[in-house]
């Protein structure tokens, strides 16, 4: 079954998503961008990122924010108002209708918007690598039947069936599902590259309804972004006499630095705007050097973020609700990532806003959830199960070792060799834990069994095989397999993801609550355990190193009993410390073994011992060998 | 024991379709993830170096001006030899030297009277990481004054 798109086609940018897997997902353009700009030149027949670098070229042939025009009359007073503004000519067509004229031929806003379509068309089936034919498109909320129709056959011209035209804040309360969670009542609040519109929408029979909507046709980013440029040059033309704004070229470098200076202030609370070489003076070149606090940037935008509340209220008011109703907020809009758009909202409403999801994106991904309920794929989502909490096994010292992590998706299984931890162990006792803490103890054990029949070897040697396996139903299998014999036994826990939402909740939050605490211990333990296997590597050392006694082989044991003493007393530090120093010390002893080796033999002629005696066999072999063959 | 009866059947091999149906899709949801992984993968390991480069970019911008400005030996030197370890990177200059406007390539800043539609002036170099455009260059395009 084909896919259904999702597209949010703004007077700025576009975007466009898709679910994938049961979740939504934005699609990137040919150029690697997550939007497009809504910019075409009709003749040359480009649209996006390309059609904008040649807009100064040919302003006449270069048309954006055509969903002004989308479904109007040229009588229109909000078309005739425009006009002004955009450099490109609109005039009456069929039925009195505006639009564009480029190159001598007249164009519909529907045929420039199907270009921008054409092209999100074109990339989401780069990306989805089979043919897109049914669209789900957004609209602002105020759009009448007449706009409403002319997005429609935009799409058609394009070669996409609209399945539905949804409102733009719709989209954006689908996409943090607000319907699933019952907000009755809520505010979108959408502040983007042009245009400020505010919509209270009421949840009625599982579908939003649009209460009443309010707006600024034009306030946005550019207007904050011209704020910023105009502080730039003015500053500089106050120390320099120089207006950057004459200069095209140095007005490109303000602009993109003023864009930057916006988006580096919403993490940040102060930048430098550093322009090199911006420009030529009269003793040499000048260079823009300014440094820029947030408070400076919200003292220069603060009334235009004011501006955006007159509307709210009046929209309220239409809406007959007041402050208290509202159950939800939601944040659309580039420009809403600047904390200054946030706090204001959060200041009015007395609630926090919703904002997780990419403002540039959410009213996409609100367009592709809705698409994925017209294929019925967001109803029939697979719910696929995951374990709340981790499940590990005891290792030496009481330490929990995770072997599969919370949030893994079942079904799933794991497998990981341990060994023993003293010598000649014959049996381990296989501990299965289920938690986020580092220590055993602290976990819940679901269950333990015990391997035995395990060849008796040196610890460490023994591999024992213990596989997690979790099968859809979260039945938790656990097999442990000594490899040597190939003897194994297991255990089957029923109850692995059975916990309640309550339980897991403790236990996750008791994990994070102690998690120094925790990790300190663990540590510890971890040391420890290095500190035991170093003296029994020591140990081991010394006995095969043979009884000539040497400096080096003294110092060891001196090491080996000092480590011991604080084995269960010592801090983390002192252990490590004392561990290293063994260790150190047992190289020598090694070195001084291999040297000897290889040192031995030369000097002493004929070795002693029953190796000689074998090579002389070998000799006669040989010789025997050789008369045969002569 | 009971007999199935017909609409048991099909009752059964109804849900067997659907079950069908949504195996498919995930399994060619899958495949398909499997398939862009691994061509991201390669694109990936391809353009790795983008992201610095382009972060870069404005370091070299400033580089760039400095060599025209000063005019030191040294410093050519110096800027020849970051040149060279762009291209055996592979990231190279777009040429826009005399050659026809193409917006693909170039963002046009400035309109100065010249030949029609032609690069008059390179303003700010664009740069390509094997075929990929990293940034577009920045010129100004000629155009016939008409009166």
């Amino acid at each position: 079954m084909s896919k259904i798109i999702g597209i949010d086609l703004g007077t700025t940018n576009s975007c466009v998503a898709v679910m994938e897997g049961g979740a939504p997902k934005v699609i990137h353009s040919a150029e690697g961008r997550n939007v497009i700009p809504s910019v075409v030149d009709p003749i040359k027949n480009i649209v996006g990122d390309v059609a904008k670098h040649q807009a100064v070229l040919n302003p006449q042939d270069t048309i954006f924010s055509v969903k002004r025009l989308m479904g109007r009359k040229f009588s229109d007073p909000s078309v005739q108002t425009d006009m002004k503004l955009l450099p490109y000519t609109i005039k009456s067509g069929k039925n009195g209708m505006a639009v564009v004229v480029v190159g001598g031929k007249e164009f519909t806003p529907q045929e420039i918007s199907a270009k921008v379509l054409a092209k999100i068309k074109a990339d989401a089936e780069k990306y989805l690598g089979e043919s897109v034919t049914q669209a789900v498109i957004t609209v602002p909320a105020y759009f009448d039947d007449s706009q409403r129709q002319a997005t429609k056959q935009a799409g058609e011209i394009a070669g996409l069936e609209v399945m539905r035209i949804v409102n733009e804040p719709t989209a954006s309360a689908l996409a943090y599902g607000l319907d699933k969670k019952n907000a009755h009542t809520i505010a979108v609040y959408d502040l983007g590259g042009g245009t400020f519109d505010i919509s209270i929408l009421e949840l009625g029979e599982g579908v939003y309804e649009v209460k009443a909507t309010n707006g600024d046709t034009h306030l946005g980013g550019d207007d904050f972004d011209k704020r910023i440029l105009d502080f730039l040059a003015d500053e500089f033309k106050k120390d320099n006499a120089v207006d950057l704004r004459k200069d095209p070229q140095a007005l490109q470098r303000i602009r993109d630095a003023a864009e930057k200076a916006k988006i580096e202030l919403s993490s940040s609370m102060e930048t430098e705007i550093n322009l090199p070489f911006i420009t030529q003076g009269k003793n040499g070149p000048l260079h823009l050097v300014m440094k820029m606090t947030r408070a400076k940037l919200e003292s220069l935008v603060g009334d235009l973020i004011t501006k955006s509340i007159d509307p709210v209220k009046k929209c309220l008011t239409d809406a007959k609700k007041t402050i208290k109703d509202i159950d939800e907020i939601v944040l659309v809009g580039g420009m809403t990532r600047m904390p200054k758009v946030v706090e204001t909202v959060k200041n009015f409403f007395g609630k926090t806003p919703n904002q997780s999801v990419n403002p540039d994106e959410v009213v996409a991904v609100g367009a592709a959830v809705q698409a994925g309920v017209l294929t019925g794929e967001v109803k029939d989502v697979v719910l696929l199960d995951v374990t709340p909490l981790t499940l590990s096994v005891e290792t030496l010292g009481g330490v929990s070792t995770p072997m599969i992590v919370r949030n893994t998706t079942v079904p799933t299984s794991k497998t990981e060799i341990y060994s023993t931890a003293a010598d000649n162990q014959t049996s381990v006792e296989i501990n299965i834990l289920q938690g986020e803490r580092p220590m055993a103890t602290d976990n819940k054990s679901l269950g333990r069994f015990i391997l035995s029949g395990i060849p008796p070897a040196p610890r460490g040697i023994p591999q024992v095989e213990v596989t997690f396996d979790i099968d859809a139903n979260g039945i938790l299998n656990v097999t442990a397999k000594d490899k040597a014999t190939g003897k194994a036994s297991n255990i089957r826990i029923t109850n692995s993801t059975g916990l309640s939402k309550e339980e897991v909740e403790k236990m996750k939050a008791e994990a994070e609550a102690n998690a120094a605490m925790d990790t300190e211990k663990k540590d510890k333990i971890e040391a420890r355990n290095r500190a035991d296997n170093t003296i029994y590597v020591a140990e081991k050392t010394l006995k095969d190193s043979g009884d000539k006694a040497t400096d080096d082989k003294t110092a060891v044991r001196e090491k080996i009993k000092a480590l011991k003493e604080i084995l269960d007393t010592g801090s983390k530090e002192e252990l490590e410390t004392k561990t290293n120093e063994l260790s150190e010390a047992v190289q020598k002893v090694g070195e001084a073994m291999y040297k000897e080796k290889q040192g031995d033999q030369p000097p002493t002629g004929a070795p002693p011992g029953q190796e000689p005696k074998e090579e002389e066999k070998k000799d006669e072999k040989k010789v025997e060998e050789g008369e045969v063959v002569s | 024991m009971k007999k199935k009866t017909d609409s048991d059947i099909q009752e059964l091999q109804k849900q067997i379709e659907e079950w069908k149906g949504k195996y498919l899709r995930a399994l060619a949801d899958y495949q398909n993830l499997e398939k862009r992984t691994q061509n991201e993968k390669d694109e990936l390991r391809k353009l790795a170096a983008e992201i610095v480069l382009a972060r870069m970019l404005p370091v070299v911008d400033t580089l760039t001006k400095a060599k025209d400005h000063i005019m030191d030996a040294g410093l050519n030197l110096a800027y020849k030899e970051l040149e060279t370890a762009f291209a055996e990177l592979g990231f190279t200059k777009i040429d826009v030297a005399g050659k026809k406007f193409n917006p693909h390539e170039m963002e046009c800043i400035e309109v100065v009277a010249g030949e029609d539609n032609m690069v008059v002036e390179e303003l700010l170099s664009g740069y390509k990481l094997h075929d990929k455009i990293v940034r577009v260059a920045q010129v100004k395009v000629g155009k016939t004054l008409q009166n």
